[in-house]
């Protein structure tokens, strides 16, 4: 045998077995392509093991095989947007305001639960999470209930009642020491209108007003309302006297509230566990009514069934967790407690214990759902700046500020 | 001194370089061999397998353009490494197909999202949108019943609901044709749902899985068009449509007022009003974004004003880090100098930190009421807050980030100038400045120009520098929507993410084109330039 076919014999052997090789991998992969009877579920980190353990037990009753797929939160609306079908999620976890992109995109199904289990849920949790210009339907099932509070150091101030207490007593505390802030509110550095929105409702203010029909209107847009614009001059005050400063940033808040240096924090139910572990004396509130009541921006997370769960041929199954299963008050309360939140069952909140997350709910009462239309997106970083700007320290009118920032918003929107 | 100092490191380079040299020349060596053949053998069947086992994968799903793709360039690698003939293509191809895979793929993609409509509600084909617009448009009637449903076989092994109206509870059985009540005390009701009814069987466990397809689409006709559909395994509703899509026509017509939706070619249904119906579809729209770029206020209206910061900002950024970093490389060059090594480590360092990293930490650093720069120094500097200090601290910090890369460049290449020519222009009577400025700038120049050109294009479009230190800021005062720090690059970036309805890939893309006709033609003209420096030589 010469040189030559020895090593052609020696290539096709080696490529013979390679071949083989790779046979029963591509049967496998083949057959993950098509998942018969598999559920997929995107989840984020915090309640993975809970829907894991949630899901599994729904699964072995159905007979379906659950496969619990892990995501950064903000990557599961962005991911579903391109992933291929055949890896696509039957169901996600996510915000409610992404529900007006994603029912937009078609890439969610609507949902319609029993009216028993409707009625175990606030109404404003369920309509946070239904959109429709011509049909208004629920994309998604309520899980969890959050909302910032005005959180008091105790010991270092009284529970204000009224607005004029708590300008009062923060301004106190602000001046005697030049370290101190008065009200300790997270904006810098590109604004923060989520964070801010108390006072933005308390002076007035709204994003969106409804039509007819109960819808969100994105051509009706209340940053720069009338009444609002009459109390904006309380800004200019505010800012004069050092009330409010939107040079501090997130990290600047927190640590004031915990080496106390600030009386008062607006933070929501994510930083429970830093509270209780502070050692502080402390309560968590509503902003006290400054011309209206200082309500917060809700927000509400759940499942939404994809459309992908139809062709994979699992539709039903994946209502049937989700708008059944999910929605129970004993599924409800372990994904709640799972990332520190407040279910959105009204049976499992009655049975939640702990007293932060009970204060945070309280501090939400008569909120609004964070707009949950695709038109949201052109108001965030102008809201937020427009805050910004007139709280710097510098003698910026607010009024002019928040009226740039509505003409800009309806621009954006086009 | 110095001159001994320089022949004295010389040899020492030498040998370097010839270990350096060497060793390639001793592998191809070792790879001649039998063990070389042997490991191109196993390296290029592994290749095949790998092929192959994707080839399956892809012929499965039905992906005819990519197995094709597939197919040619392995025989074409497998050519390559088995004809003897071929054998430059060894070098050649795999570089070839990195580069059509990592550069020509993503651009063509980006050409090709530019004339479409892919954004927000524009996601889906023509066909899923459809679809969806039926799916999304059914509604409860006025007074529509809910019921706990169960799916079952009647003794025929057909497919039924068993209905239990929740709030009456009244009992039925739902079939494709109709729904009939049937006593109560047939059906059995659990805390769970429906358990049962005589003479039909439930479906369960693995049962639901086969037949969630069939029932998906299962609907119980009541009273004209609306129907009780399944949501769910344990809930039903009785649902209407509100459009009624005319499949011939290709259009929707609105049940209760009859306004017609028709395909408006921008991948939507639309009515004359102009309202349309979600979701759309993704579809080609010719020039239409290019023409909103041109037409919108959102771009015109800053666009100068952030095309002369986006230049100003790149070219600032390189000339500043390239003078920073060459005077440094000069000062750090002299020979014989104490803790030389630990200062060139020392200034290496920035460029040694992830850079979205330092930005951040500048951005807390800069802050003007709690920054540590300010409460060090005493000052009381707006350095983020202030348009024109926030495009000072912008350049400072890119500055900061980008000279060691000028530095190391420099270094080297100030010692591959030989010392002969400076030593002679000194002899011929040069002072130390007109040495540098006749000798040693233009020779350095050959080797970093076309690296500044480079790093000018890179911070033309430097996304992360504004990003995460200003996210364009502050509000610009002349009240458009781009900051005063807006790159054009930050600018698209708000365009397409941050307004209108959310994300607007065709819109970005086709502003992505541009900016990359802006950046190509001023490389190219800088190129052009530069070549003439090569004259020196």
């Amino acid at each position: 045998m010469s040189r030559r076919t020895a090593f052609g014999a020696l290539i096709v052997v080696a490529m013979l077995a390679m071949i083989a090789a790779a046979l029963p991998a591509s049967a496998a992969v083949s057959s993950g392509a098509a998942p018969g009877g598999t559920l997929r579920i995107w989840t984020d980190k915090d309640r993975r093991a809970d829907i894991d353990r949630i899901a599994k037990a729904w699964g072995a009753r159905r007979g379906v095989t659950v496969e619990v797929v892990e995501k950064g939160f903000g990557d599961i609306r962005d991911q579903l947007k391109t992933v291929q079908p055949a890896t696509a999620p039957d169901v996600i976890i996510g915000a409610h305001d992404w529900t007006g992109q994603l029912a937009a995109d078609g890439l969610v199904l609507p949902l319609s639960p029993s009216a028993a289990t409707r009625k175990q849920f606030p109404k404003y949790a369920l309509d946070a999470f239904s959109y429709g210009s011509t049909v208004k339907r629920l994309y998604g099932a309520p899980v969890a209930l959050e909302n910032v509070g005005l959180v008091v150091n105790t010991r270092l101030a009284a529970v204000p009642k009224t607005w004029a207490a708590l300008e009062r007593a923060a301004l106190a505390f602000k001046n005697r020491n030049p370290d101190n802030l008065a009200i300790a509110v997270p904006q810098a550095p590109a604004g923060d209108a989520y964070h801010m929105y108390p006072f933005f409702s308390g002076l007035g203010g709204f994003v969106f007003g409804k039509n007819r029909a109960g819808n969100l209107n994105p051509r009706n847009i209340g940053v720069a309302n009338t009444t609002f614009l009459k109390n904006a001059s309380m800004i200019d005050r505010w800012d004069r006297l050092g009330l409010i400063n939107s040079k501090v940033n997130y990290d600047t808040a927190k640590n004031a509230f915990l080496k106390g240096q600030a009386a008062f924090w607006i933070t929501g139910p994510w930083e429970a566990d830093t509270l209780k572990q502070s050692g502080l004396r402390f309560r968590i509130v509503q902003l006290p009514k400054i011309k209206f009541r200082s309500v917060p921006f809700l927000g509400v997370q759940g499942f939404m069934v994809t459309r992908y769960a139809n062709t994979h041929g699992v539709g039903t199954l994946a209502k049937d967790l989700v708008a059944s299963y999910i929605m129970t008050a004993s599924s409800q309360r372990a994904l709640a407690a799972a990332n520190g939140r407040f279910p959105a069952n009204l049976t499992a909140g009655k049975q939640v214990r702990d007293t932060v997350l009970a204060q945070f709910g309280r501090a939400g009462q008569g909120g609004v759902p964070m707009p949950n239309i695709p038109q949201m997106s052109s108001v965030w970083e102008e809201l937020g700046g427009a805050w910004l700007k007139s709280t710097n320290g510098t003698a910026t009118n607010a009024r002019p500020t928040f009226q740039t920032a509505a003409r800009n918003i309806r621009t954006k929107i086009g | 001194m110095s001159t001994t100092a320089v022949r004295a490191e010389a040899p020492a380079r030498d040998t370097l370089a010839q270990t350096a040299l060497s060793l390639p020349s001793r592998a191809v060596a070792v790879f001649s061999g039998p063990l070389g053949l042997a490991l191109k053998i196993l390296l290029l069947a592994l290749v095949n397998g790998i092929a192959v086992w994707a080839a399956i994968v892809l012929a499965d799903a039905g992906k005819w353009p990519a197995f094709a793709v597939l197919a040619v360039t392995t025989l074409a690698l497998d050519a390559a490494y088995l004809v003897r003939r071929a054998l430059p293509l060894k070098f050649l191809l795999p570089g070839t197909l990195l580069m059509l895979a990592f550069q020509v793929i993503p651009i063509f993609y980006t050409v090709n999202v530019a004339f479409t409509n892919y954004s927000t509600g524009h996601i889906l084909a023509k066909n899923e949108a459809v679809e969806g617009i039926q799916l999304n448009s059914l509604a409860p009637l006025e007074n529509a019943k809910s019921y706990l449903m169960a799916p079952a076989r009647d003794a025929d092994g057909n497919l039924v609901l068993l209905l239990v109206d929740e709030a009456t509870g009244d009992t039925f059985v739902g079939t494709r044709e109709a729904l009939t009540p049937i006593e109560r005390d047939k059906v059995q009701v659990d805390e769970l749902g429906v358990a049962g009814a005589e003479g039909y069987t439930l479906v369960t466990g693995p049962g639901l899985v086969a037949i969630d397809r069939e029932l998906t689409a299962y609907t119980v006709p009541t009273d004209g068009a609306a129907a009780i559909r399944p949501e769910g395994l344990g809930v039903a509703s009785e649902l209407a449509p509100t459009l009624r899509y005319d499949a011939a026509r290709d259009r929707f017509v609105r049940i209760s007022d009859g306004v017609v939706f028709t395909d408006n070619d921008r991948g939507s249904f639309a009515a004359a009003s102009g309202e349309e119906l979600e979701p759309g579809w993704k579809t080609s729209i010719g020039f239409s974004n290019f023409s909103r770029i041109a037409k919108s206020p959102l771009v015109r209206d800053p666009f100068l004003r952030v095309f002369v910061w986006t230049f100003a900002f790149a070219f600032l950024a390189v000339l500043l880090s390239f003078v920073l970093g060459l005077l440094l490389a000069i000062a750090l060059d002299k020979p014989g100098m104490r803790l030389q090594r630990s200062y060139r480590t020392l200034l290496v360092l920035p460029y040694a930190i992830p850079g979205f990293l330092s930005l951040l930490v500048w951005q807390g650093l800069l802050n003007d009421d709690f920054g540590v720069v300010n409460r060090v120094t005493g000052l009381d500097v707006p350095w983020l807050f202030d348009s024109n200090w926030a495009k000072v601290s912008v350049i400072l910090v890119s500055v900061w980030l980008t000279f060691p890369y000028f530095f190391l460049i420099s270094l080297g290449a100030l010692q591959s100038i030989p010392a002969e020519l400076t030593e002679a222009a000194r002899v011929d009577g040069g002072g130390p400045w007109q040495v540098f400025r006749r000798v040693t700038l233009p020779l350095l120049l050959i080797v970093v120009a076309p690296l500044m050109i480079a790093s000018f294009a890179f911070n033309f479009n430097n996304f992360g520098n504004i990003y995460f230190l200003t996210g364009g800021g502050p509000a610009s005062s002349d009240q458009t929507t781009a900051g005063d720090t807006d790159i054009l690059i930050s600018y698209t970036y708000k365009l397409a993410f941050a307004s209108g309805k959310g994300q607007d890939y065709g819109l970005a893309s086709g502003v992505a084109l541009i900016i990359f006709f802006i950046v190509a033609t001023i490389s190219s003209l800088a190129f052009w330039r530069t070549n003439a420096l090569e004259n020196i030589r």
